[in-house]
């Protein structure tokens, strides 16, 4: 089943992400894709992520399919105005790629060029408005294509954000510009994810919980600290702190698998989103604690 | 108003480091407001200049150094200073410059200030940047604040994910402006206009550079 056949028929998603890295040595995103294989239901591509400069999202995605995953193109506005978006849409989608997910994109002074000029021509909202014309076989200026594109679009959205009320506006705006799936900044705190999927309920979109593994109290700080829309709960960081040094990363797998299991059981939410961060070898360990395979 | 900054001065001495007479020219208007070319920086400028073993034939403040046609006559009684003059130091904005650029085309012209962007003064020597010239207003639907200007990726429709606590993800000292026009919406109780709304892709021809504007009705015959 592919992965839009999997939300659709409502069974519990689970996605994880391959970030490509910078050059042409890619030994190693190989092996993090063959450990993957047959475990998810689609993996996320990152598109230069956090501004740095890395292999372009389309061909890792390519790569990915031929190592048997489903790959999520993950599109940002960062680096590309409307006509290099569209165009790169209609590559990925001959290419074989049918899933994109809509974001804007860190800004460039995040990363390793900041002195690059941040093109922002279009934003997210708008870039899934697109996506929806090349669906219809319509360019961004009206023009009709020879031949539609047929993509699963998605986007994202933070529901621990401060505030939250400008951030769900954003939600809304996303969902009818014909976002069909959501996937989540990292959550820790399922009874506050409750909330936010209350009102995510009311709009026909399935939601994937992100995730994100907490290695040390000391990450979780810095995650409370430094990153936007995340909150680490002090009952977490606690158990981090009581586990030790030797036992933390173990901990706090088995707090991301805890939260998934409940997530699921409980039928919070339509599936999980595990963002590995340089740790895509745990993803089939904390895949087994949740139950999940 | 355009907000300016003094350029470096070694950069403008190595600009100028062939020329031995120079003639000031500064702006009544916004490089005053800056303090960077109204009749005190003039004054310094020259002093620094001869310090430097340079000479300079004459000083004027223009009213609004980018009115060409009125700063070619508010110049007229400097001519033998200018005649005189090697080159031309203006001490105003870019636009400023290119006045004298267009007003005399045998001299070599020197920006002595570098134009940053188009400002608000909030309170002495503080200056913000609040509009871009974009060329088709959107404040009507943002309860007046510029999102094109105010946030650094110039959205559109809300925040981006990089907002925290209020603040803007490129700088804790920049507030969100998404959250700073949710706020100002909310309190004008326009918040369902600011949320059904989905502002499309904006039109970008309508700041296509050079731009021109006439707003002169031609006389009929
Ligand atoms: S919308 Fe355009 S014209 Fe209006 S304030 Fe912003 S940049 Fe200036
Ligand atoms: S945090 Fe707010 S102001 Fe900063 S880039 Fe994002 S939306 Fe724009």
């Amino acid at each position: 089943m592919s992965f839009r056949e999997i939300l659709n028929s409502g069974k519990f998603a689970v996605t994880a992400e391959v970030g490509p890295p910078k050059g042409t040595d890619i030994k190693e995103m190989i092996h993090h894709m063959e450990l993957l294989k047959g475990k998810l239901d689609a993996v996320n591509v990152t598109d230069n992520q956090s501004a740095v400069m890395r292999i372009c999202s389309i061909a890792v995605c390519k790569i990915a399919m031929e190592h048997g995953l489903e790959p999520i193109l993950q599109m940002t506005c960062r680096d590309r105005n409307r006509i290099g978006l569209q165009s790169d849409l209609l590559g990925a989608n001959i290419l074989g790629i049918k899933n994109v997910l809509c974001m804007t994109g860190d800004h460039v002074s995040a990363g390793d060029h900041k002195g690059a000029k941040p093109v922002y021509d279009i934003e997210s909202v708008q870039l899934l408005n697109a996506v929806d014309g090349l669906n219809k076989g319509k360019d961004m200026s009206g023009n009709d294509l020879k031949g539609a594109t047929d993509f699963f679009q998605g986007a994202v959205v933070t529901p621990e954000a401060n505030p939250i009320e400008p951030q769900l506006m954003k939600f809304e705006k996303k969902v009818r510009a014909g976002a069909n799936f959501f996937q989540t900044q990292a959550i820790y705190d399922i009874e506050k994810f409750k909330e936010f999927m209350k009102h995510a309920r009311k709009f026909p979109v399935k939601i994937l919980a992100g995730f994100v593994v907490l290695k040390s109290a000391g990450m979780a700080n810095f995650l409370n600290n430094n990153v936007p829309g995340i909150r680490v709960p002090q009952t977490l960081i606690d158990e981090l702190k009581a586990a030790g040094k030797e036992k933390a990363l173990d901990t706090g797998m088995n707090i991301t698998a805890r939260h998934i299991k409940q997530l699921r059981d409980e039928k919070i939410c339509d599936g999980v989103h595990i963002m590995a961060i340089g740790m895509e070898d745990k993803v089939p360990m904390i895949m087994e604690k949740a139950g999940l395979i | 108003m355009i907000i300016t900054k003094k350029r470096d001065f070694k950069e403008l001495m190595e600009n100028i480091k062939n020329y031995k007479s120079f003639f000031l020219l500064g702006c009544s208007e916004c490089a005053t407001l800056c303090g960077t070319g109204g009749e005190p920086e003039l004054k310094a400028m020259k002093e620094t200049l001869e310090a430097e073993g340079k000479s300079v034939t004459g000083t004027f403040v223009a009213k609004t150094g980018c009115q060409v046609l009125g700063t070619k006559v508010e110049l007229k009684p400097f001519k033998e200073a200018l005649d005189k003059t090697d080159c031309i130091i203006v001490m105003s904005c870019g636009a400023g410059t290119q006045s004298a650029v267009e007003l005399y085309e045998d001299k070599p012209v020197f920006p002595a200030n570098d134009s940053l962007f188009l400002g608000n003064m909030t309170r002495l020597q503080f200056f913000d940047e609040r509009c871009s010239l974009c060329g088709k207003c959107i404040l009507d639907k943002t309860g007046g604040i510029c999102p094109i200007t105010a946030c650094p990726k110039g959205l559109l429709n809300g925040p981006c994910g990089g907002c925290k606590d209020g603040h803007c993800e490129i700088s804790p000292d920049i507030k969100c402006a998404w959250v700073r026009i949710y706020e100002r919406m909310k309190k004008l109780d326009r918040l369902q206009e600011l949320c059904e709304v989905t502002l499309e892709a904006k039109d970008w021809s309508a700041s296509q550079k050079p731009r021109t504007l006439v707003t002169r009705e031609e006389k009929k015959k």
